[in-house]
């Protein structure tokens, strides 16, 4: 299920659909769901609640297979652990934007939450672009997508999560350009805070991934 | 109302006792089935059996039981214009009592399960080993040099066993899974590549003992079957040293006792050697001839026919080697005359020569297979052969004894 | 078409900040309108109203019942007698294969998002699910992804690895042709279809119920799909992995499975098992809820226990992620976890047990109308009662070694899941039928297709207990003459009496097909009482079929049954229940203090044309790399215009034009 997008799609409009629901008219009362959480953002919890899964089970397959080589290059061979430090620490960088754009968009500076907006995607691209260099490099050394069971499972688990980062990117500057462009219908605030969740969690995942896969050897 | 209503009640009471009297019988009196797991012929298939009884019990009273309660619900408490009944939501009595039976149940059931779990996983106590190789469509047995068998022997169809003592067999597959299953004296086990996996068999008695591979292994799946042969202590011993010896004729020219048929076939037989071994053939420069499988086909193999005329089956124990009369006289032969019987192998008068042709033939039109999927070979091509050839071949095999 | 109250004040969620103006029609380029449409196949293509889309699920998942029937049939006249000429050993093998995959994934799990959808937001009060748009494109992801896979048929053969599809006989060295990519992509299609509606309905249960009504009041069906949802949440990413790392190694070379690169073809059977088992519980879970709301309410009683009945569904729930290596106890694990095993499989049976004692109980003591619904319902206690038991059999390992895959593990599920999943939903079909189309499916004809149902399938799957503790294995295209045996139990006669079963079986369910024409034929003489069943729960406090909006008030909950409750009161004296007020006389109130101001969000293009997208990349993937760009670009384009749609279509639009957009009144049409 790459369709990671759709919920952002749904962020952008059903929103209006629902979260302007209930029964305000006929009950008086501005209680807005029976959980007090928006439709919205349980909706995001529970979608990531089911990304645990996906990359519990990557994870698993990587880690049942990274020592078995076959005729390729050990990981010791093709990582490089202060490049991927790096890039780690920008990613995590973008955590931190984040919730700079979060903060932001809470007290309503549009300017600001167009800044840290931007700022986090470009840190989230910059770490693409550092696993796309990663990616060459490696295959440079002989660690090709079908080289080995390591390397098939190197490149599904890392890839799925680049796809993931690239995916929150869009989401990023899609908000950006709809918040400018007044299309974001109902709270803004809390449409930069669904995203946030989905990048914060983009993160963390990649936290463990470089654990387990770059800093504990096989 | 009334009589739909009756034939109801009668239907709710009459299927429980049906299926009780029929799981009943069923253990009690089966006897024809070659497969049934109710009528094991050996130690660990009996200690499955004397394990599977009570819950198979507990279930149908259990059953009968809630049956009796339904049927009663169902009759008395029809709408017969009582008024609506009380909206009481439930009663904490019964409800605990309910986990707490059936919590009680299941464990009395677990105990003896574990036990037998971990018997049955036992492989120190085990006197012969033979290695049991799954690959499309058929099972290879191989018996390494151990205490009794001077020199490995390779051998396909039958699985040759000594009875009244524990045979691991060690389980592996060349290329998909498949499960190696003798029901009347184990459970199954599976076969997967890159694994060896312990199976303990044991036999009380001379016979066969028929199995099926139960893990769908693709195409020809429902053709891949098995047999176990259990040979009491000084048969077995006849049987591995007779395995153990080379096929006759080295080479033809060398066997001038040979007939022509068969000497001719000896030489049609070069190409089947590509990937059938026979034990004992030399070439022109007199080095032997191996069987180069792994070149041929993926997976790697096709079934050594050294001696192919001491089996009762071939093609994988799909098909009869023995004509029926001889196969059922072998069947129904008493444990004593078994042994004897089955270790003349096949005679003239017994071998089942029109499906040996057919299969020659075509083989594929017998069994389906793969042969140039893909461009690797998954069983025996149509090779095209003439009916000379094909009779040639014959007389040859018949010399493999 | 969900209705959605225009606020009047801020709204509640907007308080942290932002722009409270929904994007107008105006705003919008002209080639992302809404649509309008409200008739004519439009409002059917490009409707996100629960009810329609619960409706095209059923109707769509009914189908691939038949085709999935018809392959059981083929199947059974192949076993008929020995060596049988029907099909060939590949063909037999597909139609197994697809049978299985049909009925499992095309069949009773679309069936159960069919009640799921049409009813959880009837049932709690609520005038649409969580998202709309997302269920829509949920349908169209199951319709295409069913059909895609389905076409595998025409283009040189469908999967024959069985359901299971076990590695490594599902790679391209021993399953050449296209059979099984179709499979793996056209599950990952289904797969998007069941996370999507399990997000969607978690959101919506958990968090639009009717004032009033607690999770421990919510009718007993919502209850056991929320848990099916979850399961579905946390079991669809597992598989999905699992059908990756297939696709993969089919379509790139990897080599996840691959024996001679050092691969464990076991990483496959965990996996799938760790979904495949709880799988189960989402195809039966759904017809247990079923069933704890027909038979309450035929037998005039509250559900027995309804707090265990929650609670044991949620333990079901959450036991059966321990347990799926039960499928594997042939597979080679230690005994240590084979023990472990078996006990979590054991430990399973108690909350399922009490399942039954709970329904059990619940006729105990009622006042019992034997209507088709109820008699599939009590049916339902019976066959599943069977399948139950014989499962406890083979939670005992050893003995399960005999067993599985043979014969007997095939009668087990099948009396769990056609003697539980299936008839559960039967039950369903003809107790909401009036509810969905406010026509009574007729009893007669009701009758004779639960009689020759549960005839045929006693006979059709009964027999298979014993071709089974015979040694019949599965998935066996033949079976030998010389291995029949003769006595009582030889296989050739019960065989047979399977395959006269199935036919049995079948002619059951084509009784059902002419009770649906029969109905929709005499639909002006057919029509359904408000009230037909004396109902208990909320879903039956509106029109059948219900307007647009569902509820012209949303009711406040104060009971568990509370339809029921609002229909009958203790007598003070007797304590006797009495009649208080009518159907009739609760919706009269109703309407006349209907809501204001409900809008509905509008249909749209785009989950269709999104959902048509996948399929495109699929075929892309197996035959030309050209459609990949195509399916690529029709998905940017579509999730492009998704986003940019207008909330609402443009007044203009109409036809007559509407008024102005929002304002006072009251506007039950396709608007808002």
């Amino acid at each position: 299920m790459a369709d990671v997008t759709l919920p952002l799609a749904d962020v952008g409009h059903d929103a209006h659909d629902t979260h302007v629901a209930d029964h305000s008219a006929d009950h008086g009362g501005a209680h807005a769901t029976s959980l007090g959480l928006s439709n919205n953002k349980l909706g995001m919890w529970l979608f990531l609640g089911s990304e645990c899964l996906l990359f519990g089970g990557l994870i698993s397959v990587y880690m049942l297979y990274r020592g078995r080589l076959g005729n390729g290059p050990t990981p010791e061979q093709v990582y490089n652990v202060p490049f991927t430090s790096v890039s780690s620490f920008v990613l995590l960088m973008s955590s931190l934007t984040m919730v700079l754009a979060v903060t932001a968009a809470a007290r309503k500076d549009l300017k600001a939450l167009d800044t840290w907006l931007a700022v986090t995607a470009l840190l989230g691209a910059t770490f693409v672009g550092g696993q796309v260099f990663e990616f060459t490099e490696f295959y440079k050394h002989g660690l090709g997508f079908t080289t080995s069971l390591f390397g098939s499972s190197f490149y599904t688990l890392t890839g799925f999560h680049g796809v993931h980062v690239t995916v929150g990117i869009i989401m990023l500057m899609a908000v950006r350009r709809m918040i400018k462009k007044e299309r974001v219908p109902g709270d803004k605030a809390e449409v930069v805070e669904i995203v946030g969740l989905y990048w914060h969690f983009v993160d963390i995942i990649w936290i463990v991934i470089f654990t387990l896969v770059y800093l504990i050897p096989a | 109302m009334t009589r739909p209503a009756s034939a109801h009640r009668l239907r709710r009471l009459g299927t429980p006792l049906a299926i009780v009297a029929g799981t009943v019988l069923m253990a009690g009196c089966a006897k024809n089935e070659t497969q049934s797991i109710f009528t094991p012929k050996g130690d660990n298939a009996r200690k499955i059996n004397d394990l599977q009884r009570f819950p198979m019990v507990a279930a149908c009273v259990v059953g009968v039981v809630v049956f009796a309660l339904l049927g009663f619900a169902v009759y008395k408490f029809k709408d017969r214009g009582q008024p609506i009944p009380g909206q009481g939501h439930g009663n904490s009595m019964i409800e605990i009592g309910t986990v707490v039976v059936s919590a009680v149940l299941l464990g009395v059931i677990a105990v003896p399960t574990t036990q037998t779990i971990f018997k049955l996983a036992k492989t120190n106590d085990c006197k012969t080993v033979v290695n049991v190789t799954g690959q499309r469509w058929w099972w290879e047995y191989s018996y390494p040099v151990q205490a009794g068998i001077p020199k490995p022997i390779v051998t396909s169809g039958e699985l040759v066993i000594p009875t009244g003592q524990c045979v691991l067999l060690r389980v592996m597959s060349r290329d998909v899974i498949h499960s190696y299953w003798i029901p009347a004296l184990n459970g199954k086990k599976d076969a997967v590549p890159g694994r060896v996996q312990p199976l303990r068999l044991e036999a009380d008695h001379p016979g066969i003992y028929d199995g099926q591979c139960t893990e769908f292994c693709g195409l020809s799946h429902a053709n891949m079957k098995m047999e176990a042969v259990a040979l009491d202590a000084a048969d077995f011993a006849t049987w591995v040293t007779k395995q153990t010896t080379d096929a006759a004729p080295t080479a033809a020219k060398v066997d001038t006792s040979m007939d022509k048929a068969a000497a001719d076939g000896f030489t049609t037989f070069s190409q089947c050697s590509r990937c059938h071994q026979v034990s004992g053939r030399v070439d022109a420069d007199g080095n032997p001839v191996i069987a180069r499988a792994d070149q041929n086909l993926v997976p790697g193999a096709a079934p050594n026919l050294t001696h192919l005329m001491s089996r009762s089956t071939f093609a994988g124990a799909t098909f009869d080697l023995l004509t029926p009369d001889c196969r059922a006289n072998l069947r129904t032969a008493s444990p004593e005359a078994f042994g004897a019987l089955y270790l003349k192998g096949v005679t003239p008068e017994c071998l089942n020569r029109d499906t040996l042709e057919a299969w020659l033939r075509d083989p594929v039109a017998l069994k389906p297979m793969m042969p140039a999927a893909t461009g690797l070979g998954q069983g025996m091509p149509n090779l095209k052969l003439s009916e000379n050839a094909i009779d040639q071949l014959i007389a040859y095999l018949e010399t493999l004894k | 078409m969900a209705i959605i109250e225009r606020p009047i004040a801020t709204p509640a969620l907007a308080r942290a900040g932002g722009i409270t103006t929904p994007v107008g029609p105006k705003q919008a380029l002209g080639v992302f309108r809404r649509p309008v449409s409200s008739n004519g196949w439009r409002s059917w293509f490009f409707t996100v109203d629960h009810k329609q889309l619960g409706i095209m699920y059923g109707v769509v998942s009914l189908t691939f019942f038949v085709v999935g029937g018809l392959e059981a049939l083929l199947i059974r006249l192949q076993l008929a007698q020995p060596n049988g000429k029907i099909l060939s050993a590949d063909l037999y093998n597909q139609m197994f294969t697809m049978h299985a995959t049909t009925m499992i994934f095309l069949f009773v799990m679309p069936m159960a998002a069919a009640f799921a959808n049409y009813l959880v937001p009837l049932q709690i009060g609520a005038r649409d699910v969580a998202f709309p748009r997302l269920n829509a494109f949920g349908f169209w992801c199951f319709l295409a992804g069913g059909v895609f896979l389905n076409t595998s048929w025409v283009f040189g053969g469908a999967a024959q690895g069985g359901w299971f599809m076990y590695a490594p006989n599902s790679s391209r060295l021993f399953s050449p042709g296209h059979g099984v990519d179709f499979w793996a992509f056209g599950l990952q299609v289904t797969g998007i279809a069941s996370l999507t509606g399990a997000i969607n309905l978690i959101v919506t249960i958990l968090n639009m119920r009717a004032p009033g009504m607690k999770m421990m009041k919510m009718p007993i069906f919502t209850w056991m799909v929320l848990i099916t949802q979850f399961l579905l949440l946390f079991a669809i990413p597992v598989i999905t992995v699992a059908l990756f790392l297939l696709s993969f190694q089919r379509t790139f070379g990897a080599t996840f499975f691959d024996v001679r690169a050092g691969a464990d073809p076991l990483l496959w059977q965990h996996l799938f098992w760790i979904f495949g088992h709880p799988e189960v519980y989402i195809l039966v879970l759904p017809s247990f809820g079923i069933v704890s709301e027909v038979l309450p309410v035929f037998a005039r009683k509250p559900l027995f226990g309804y707090p265990l009945v929650v609670f044991s569904g949620a333990a079901i729930g959450f036991v059966g992620w321990g347990v799926w290596a039960h499928h594997m106890f042939a597979s080679g694990l230690g005994p240590v976890s084979v023990a472990v095993f078996s006990f979590s499989t054991m430990a399973i049976a108690i909350p399922t047990g009490v399942k039954i004692i709970n329904w059990l109980m619940t006729l105990w003591g009622g006042k019992l109308r034997f209507t088709t619904a109820m008699l599939f319902a009590t049916g339902l206690i019976f066959e599943f009662t069977i399948g139950g038991l014989s499962g406890v059999t083979h939670a005992v390992a050893p003995s399960d070694t005999q067993q599985t895959d043979t014969y007997y593990i095939v009668a087990h599920f099948h009396y769990v899941l056609f003697g539980g999943a299936v008839f559960g939903l039967f039950a369903g079909f003809y107790y909401w039928w009036p509810k969905a189309f406010g026509t009574m499916l007729n009893e007669t004809l009701g009758k004779i297709n639960f009689w020759l149902m549960v005839i045929g399938m006693n006979l059709t799957f009964g027999p298979m207990h014993i071709l089974g503790l015979q040694g019949q294995p599965r998935r066996m295209y033949r079976y030998d003459t010389s291995r029949v045996g003769s006595g009582f139990f030889n296989l050739t006669f019960w065989n047979l009496v399977a395959t006269i079963g199935s036919f049995i079986l079948a002619v059951g369910v084509l009784f059902f097909i002419i009770n649906i024409f029969y109905t929709y034929k005499r639909r002006q003489l057919a029509k359904a009482p408000l009230d037909p069943w004396d109902a208990r729960s909320v879903e039956w406090m509106t029109s059948s079929p219900p307007k647009a909006h569902n509820f012209d008030v949303i009711p406040t909950i104060t009971n568990l049954d509370e339809f029921f409750h609002r229909k009958y009161a203790a007598d003070a004296e007797t304590g006797e229940l009495r009649p208080v007020a009518t159907a009739e006389e609760l919706m009269a109130i109703q309407e006349a203090n209907a809501d204001k101001n409900i809008h509905l969000p509008g249909p749209s293009y785009w989950p269709i044309i999104l959902a048509i997208g996948l399929p495109i990349i699929g075929y892309g993937i197996i035959f030309s790399h050209i459609l990949i760009a195509i399916g690529a670009t029709v998905i940017f384009f579509a999730i492009f215009g998704w986003s940019m749609e207008p909330s609402v279509p443009d007044p203009s639009d109409y036809d007559p034009p509407s008024g102005n957009d929002g304002g006072g009144t009251k506007e039950l049409a396709t608007v808002g």
